[in-house]
C-alpha cells in the first residue's frame, strides 16, 4: 500500500497544480460552467483517493470544498473573489496536508480550522456525509460482532424483471453468489417461458426459489440483490433457525414437491420446517474455494518514470551514440565484409534511439504557467494593480533540465514586467491605454530552438534613461554611438539596474544580469525590445535539448571543431587567396558581400599557402557571418560534455565531444564567437 | 482464458490499485484514462467488464455507459461504476444509462471483488 500511497502524493500534486490553474481560469471567467465542472472534478477526484489512502484531514478539506463547488455548479452559490480567495488559499493548504509529518503540527491544525471555518461560512446547507461515514463503519462492526454463528434457512423468492439483461446483469451469478453464503438449494422455474415463437432472447422469463442455510442476516442476503433491486421482485425470509439443508429428509420431501409442483411457495416450506425444528443442529459452512490462477497481462497506455532514470536513459544515449560513432569509423578504415552495413544500421537505430529519448524527455511549458499565473494574480493584487495573463503556445515542449533551468529567470521578469513595466490604473487611465495591464507570454518554435517572448503593455523602457544611466556607471563613452538593441544589451550587465525605487518585488539587487546568466546556463539567449509608453518585450532563445546536438564537424589545423547545425546556412569553398590580405574582411557569394573571420588568423594558427578552403556562413543575430575553415568533415551527432572549470571563463566554445577515434573536437557557441571578433576589431580601430 | 477488465479513471492511483487487486485475482486488465480513451478498447476487443468511475474529463462514466450499450456487441456486459456514497442521485442516473452495479469509494480490495462477483464469473 506504501507504493500507492507514493503515487497518490504524486498524483495529488498534479491534480492540486492543476486545480490551481482552474481556479485561475475560472477567476477570468466565473460563469464558465466547464471550468466549475473541472474544478468540481478535481476535488472529487482528490476527496476519493485521499479518503482510500488515509489522509483523513485531506478528505475532510476536500469534501467541504466539494460540497461548496457542488453548491456553485448547482447555481446556488455564485463564484465571487472571496470565494476564490479561500480555494486558492485551500490549495495550498492542501499542499501541505500532503505531507503526512507536517499535518499534525499546531500552526497546520490551526490554518486547517480556519479554512474549514471559512468554507463552511461559504456553504448554503452543511452537509453531514463525513458523520453519517464515521457511523457506517462502527455499524458494520457492531453486526459483525452481534451476529452469532448460527446457521439458519431463508426462503428467497427471485423474480427479476424480463428486461433484467438490459443492464448487463446475468440473474444466474447472484444465485451463484448465494451459494457462497452458505449452502444452497437453488429451483429454477420456466413455466413462465413463452411459446418458441414468441420467445425474445434479450428478455429474461426465468425466476428462482432458493432455499440458504447461513450464518447472514437478512441484509447480508438482501445485499446481494444490490445491484437489481428495482428490476426484480424479491423475497427473503427465515423459515428455521436451524440448517434445514442438511436434513436429508427435509431436503428429498423438498426435491420431490418441486419435480411434481411448479412453485414450492413459503407456506409450504414452513410448514416442513416445523416438522424437522426438533432435528439436529449441524453448522457447518460451504467452503468457499477460490483459488483460481490465472495468466496475467496488463495493457498500459502511459506510465511514470522517474526523473533520474530519464537522465540514465539520456547518458545512456549519448554513450551510445559516441561509440556508434567509433564504429563508424572502425567500419570505414577496416574493410571487413559486410561490417560497414551493419554499422550504417546501428547508425540509423541510434539515431531514431536518441531522437524518441529526447522525445520522452520533452515536457510542454504548461507544467510551469500556473505558477506564473498565481505570481501575476498575487502580486498584482499586492501592488495594486489590475493585470490579466495570457499565454500563447502553452503545449510547446522543452527538455525538463531546460524547463527547469527556465522557471526562476522567467518569474523574475515576470516580478519586473508586473513592478516596473505596468503602470497604475490612474496613470495607465490618464494615458488612454485600457485600464487593465496585460502580459502575454508566447512560446513558439523557431527551426532547431524555441522562442518564449514575454510582452508586456506596460510603460516601456526609455533607451535614453540606460545610455545616462551606462554613462554615470563608466560602462560607456559618451562618444559611442550604439544602436537600440545595443542600448538595450546594456541591461544584462551585471549590478546594471535601471529601477529608480526599489521595491520589495524586484530590485532586489539581482537584476537582468542574473536572468542573463541563468538563460545563458542552460546555452539560451536573452534580447530586450521595448518602445516607450508602448510596451516591453523580452524574447528567449532556447535550445530544444542540451545534451546532444546535430553538428557541422569542420577541421582548422587538423583539429577539429563542431559548428551547430542549426547556426549554419550554407558553406562555400573559396580560394585562398580570397581570404587572405582582404583589408576590409568581407567576400562577396552568390553575389552577396559577406563579411567573415578567417579562423586560422583569430585562432592564432599559422596561415599556410593552399589552394582552396571553405566558408562556413552562420547566422549572426539578424545577419549572415561567413567563418573560414581549412575543410569541412560532414556532418555530426554531437554528444555535449562541459569543459572542465579551467574553461569557464571563455565563451567561444561551449562544450566539447568525443570523435569515433577518441580525438576531442570542441563545439563552437558561433553567436558568442562572433560576438567577441567583433569587440576585438572595435579595439583595434580604436588604436 | 483470463477475463478482461476494462478500467476507466482519470486518477492514476484509483487506477493502480484496482488494477493490482485484479491482476492478483488473475483478471487481464485494460486501462483508459476516461470515457473517450476508454472508447478506443470497445472496437470488437472481448471485454468481460468494465468499471468506470464517474467523474472524469472529456467523456463522463454515464456518457460511457450510455455509449457502450449502444454497442451491439457490449449490449450485455457488465459494468460497474465507482462512486462515492453521497452521490445517491447519480447512482440512479447511471443505472437507467445502463450499469450493472456500482463499487463505492473508498474501497478496500474485498469489497471490489464483491461487487465483482455479483456480475462476473
Amino acid at each position: 500500500m506504501d507504493n500507492f500511497k507514493k503515487k497518490f502524493v504524486e498524483e495529488a500534486f498534479d491534480l492540486i497544480d492543476g486545480l490551481e490553474k482552474s481556479l485561475l481560469l475560472l477567476e477570468e471567467n466565473p460563469e464558465d460552467s466547464s471550468i466549475i465542472q473541472k474544478v468540481f472534478r478535481i476535488m472529487h477526484t482528490l476527496k476519493g483517493n485521499s479518503s482510500m489512502f488515509g489522509f483523513s484531514k485531506m478528505d475532510q478539506f476536500t469534501h467541504e470544498l466539494e460540497t461548496l463547488y457542488d453548491d456553485i455548479r448547482n447555481e446556488r452559490v455564485k463564484v465571487n473573489r472571496g470565494i476564490l480567495d479561500v480555494t486558492l488559499d485551500s490549495v495550498d493548504h492542501l499542499k501541505v496536508l500532503l505531507d503526512e509529518d507536517a499535518d499534525n503540527d499546531p500552526a497546520t491544525l490551526k490554518r486547517h480550522a480556519d479554512l474549514l471555518g471559512r468554507i463552511a461560512a461559504l456553504v448554503t446547507k452543511k452537509s453531514d456525509d463525513i458523520v453519517n461515514s464515521q457511523v457506517d463503519v462502527v455499524e458494520t462492526i457492531e453486526e459483525v460482532a452481534s451476529a452469532d454463528s448460527g446457521v439458519r434457512t431463508y426462503y428467497i423468492s427471485f423474480e427479476p424483471h424480463e428486461d433484467i439483461f438490459k443492464n448487463g446483469t446475468n440473474p444466474l451469478y447472484l444465485i451463484d453468489e448465494l451459494n457462497t453464503l452458505g449452502q444452497a438449494l437453488a429451483f429454477a422455474h420456466f413455466n413462465k417461458v413463452p411459446s418458441i415463437d414468441k420467445i425474445k432472447h434479450e428478455r429474461c422469463y426465468a425466476y428462482w426459489e432458493v432455499l440458504l442455510a447461513t450464518t447472514l442476516d437478512v441484509n447480508s442476503i438482501s445485499d446481494v440483490f444490490i445491484f437489481v433491486e428495482d428490476e426484480c421482485t424479491l423475497e427473503i425470509s427465515q423459515v428455521s433457525d436451524i440448517n434445514l439443508l442438511s436434513e436429508d429428509k427435509f431436503v428429498a420431501t423438498i426435491k420431490d414437491i418441486a419435480s411434481t409442483r411448479k412453485d414450492l411457495g413459503i407456506s409450504e416450506i414452513q410448514k416442513l420446517a416445523s416438522q424437522v425444528k426438533t432435528a439436529q443442529i449441524n453448522n457447518d459452512l460451504a467452503n468457499i474455494n477460490k483459488g483460481k490462477t490465472k495468466s496475467k497481462e496488463v495493457v498500459i497506455s502511459s506510465i511514470r518514470v522517474s526523473a533520474d532514470k530519464l537522465d540514465q536513459l539520456m547518458n545512456l544515449v549519448s554513450e551510445l551514440v559516441t561509440t556508434q560513432a567509433r564504429l563508424a569509423l572502425f567500419a570505414e578504415q577496416n574493410n571487413v565484409p559486410g561490417l560497414q552495413p551493419i554499422s550504417e544500421n546501428v547508425q540509423k537505430l541510434s539515431r531514431q534511439l536518441r531522437d524518441n529519448a529526447f522525445s520522452i524527455v520533452l515536457i510542454p511549458i504548461e507544467n510551469m504557467l500556473t505558477r506564473f499565473q498565481r505570481l501575476v494574480r498575487d502580486l498584482s493584487k499586492e501592488l495594486g494593480k489590475d493585470v490579466v495573463f495570457l499565454a500563447e503556445g502553452a503545449e510547446t515542449e522543452l527538455d525538463k533540465t531546460i524547463i527547469e533551468g527556465l522557471t526562476d529567470p522567467l518569474m523574475h521578469i515576470l516580478r519586473n514586467s508586473l513592478d516596473h513595466g505596468i503602470e497604475d490604473a490612474a496613470v495607465r487611465e490618464k494615458l488612454g491605454k485600457p485600464k487593465q495591464g496585460k502580459i502575454v507570454l508566447k512560446a513558439f518554435y523557431s527551426g532547431a530552438s524555441v522562442h518564449i517572448q514575454i510582452h508586456d503593455d506596460g510603460a516601456g523602457i526609455d533607451p535614453e534613461k540606460i545610455r545616462q544611466k551606462a554613462l554615470a556607471l563608466n560602462l560607456i563613452t559618451a562618444d559611442k554611438k550604439l544602436t537600440s538593441k545595443e542600448i538595450y544589451d546594456l541591461i544584462f550587465i551585471p549590478g546594471f539596474s535601471t529601477a529608480i525605487k526599489v521595491t520589495d518585488v524586484s530590485g532586489r539587487g539581482v537584476g537582468m544580469d542574473v536572468v542573463n546568466r541563468k538563460i545563458a546556463d542552460i546555452r539560451g539567449e536573452v534580447e530586450v525590445d521595448s518602445e516607450v509608453g508602448v510596451g516591453t518585450t523580452i524574447t528567449i532563445k532556447l535550445p530544444l535539448t542540451l545534451s546532444i546536438i546535430d553538428g557541422l564537424l569542420v577541421s582548422i589545423n587538423d583539429t577539429f571543431y563542431v559548428i551547430p547545425l542549426n547556426a549554419v546556412d550554407k558553406i562555400y569553398a573559396v580560394e585562398h587567396k580570397e581570404l587572405v590580405d582582404k583589408f576590409n574582411n568581407v567576400i562577396v557569394l552568390d553575389g552577396v558581400q559577406i563579411p567573415f573571420f578567417y579562423l586560422r588568423k583569430e585562432f592564432g594558427v599559422e596561415i599556410k599557402e593552399v589552394t582552396h578552403e571553405e566558408i562556413v556562413v552562420v547566422k549572426y543575430e539578424e545577419k549572415r557571418v561567413g567563418l573560414a575553415v581549412d575543410s569541412v568533415v560532414g556532418e555530426y551527432q554531437a554528444v555535449l560534455k562541459t569543459l572542465g572549470r579551467h574553461f569557464k571563463a571563455q565563451e567561444m566554445i561551449s562544450g566539447a565531444t568525443i570523435l569515433g577515434d577518441g580525438t576531442v573536437a570542441l563545439v563552437m557557441d558561433t553567436n558568442k564567437m562572433i560576438k567577441s571578433f567583433l569587440i576585438d576589431l572595435d579595439k583595434k580601430l580604436k588604436e | 482464458m483470463a477475463k478482461t477488465i476494462l478500467i476507466v479513471d482519470d486518477s492514476e492511483s484509483i487506477r493502480e490499485v484496482v488494477s493490482f487487486t485484479l491482476e492478483n485475482e488473475g483478471y487481464k486488465v485494460l486501462i483508459a484514462v476516461d470515457g473517450s480513451d476508454a472508447l478506443r478498447f470497445l472496437d470488437g476487443t472481448p471485454i468481460d467488464l468494465i468499471i468506470t468511475d464517474l467523474h472524469m474529463p472529456n467523456m463522463d462514466g454515464i456518457e460511457l455507459i450510455k455509449a457502450v450499450r449502444g454497442m451491439e456487441i457490449y449490449q450485455r456486459i457488465p459494468i460497474l461504476f465507482l462512486t462515492t456514497e453521497s452521490q445517491a442521485a447519480k447512482k440512479m442516473e447511471a443505472k437507467d444509462a445502463g450499469a450493472t452495479g456500482w463499487i463505492i469509494k473508498p474501497f478496500v480490495p474485498a469489497k471490489l471483488i464483491a461487487a465483482l462477483n455479483k456480475v462476473l464469473r
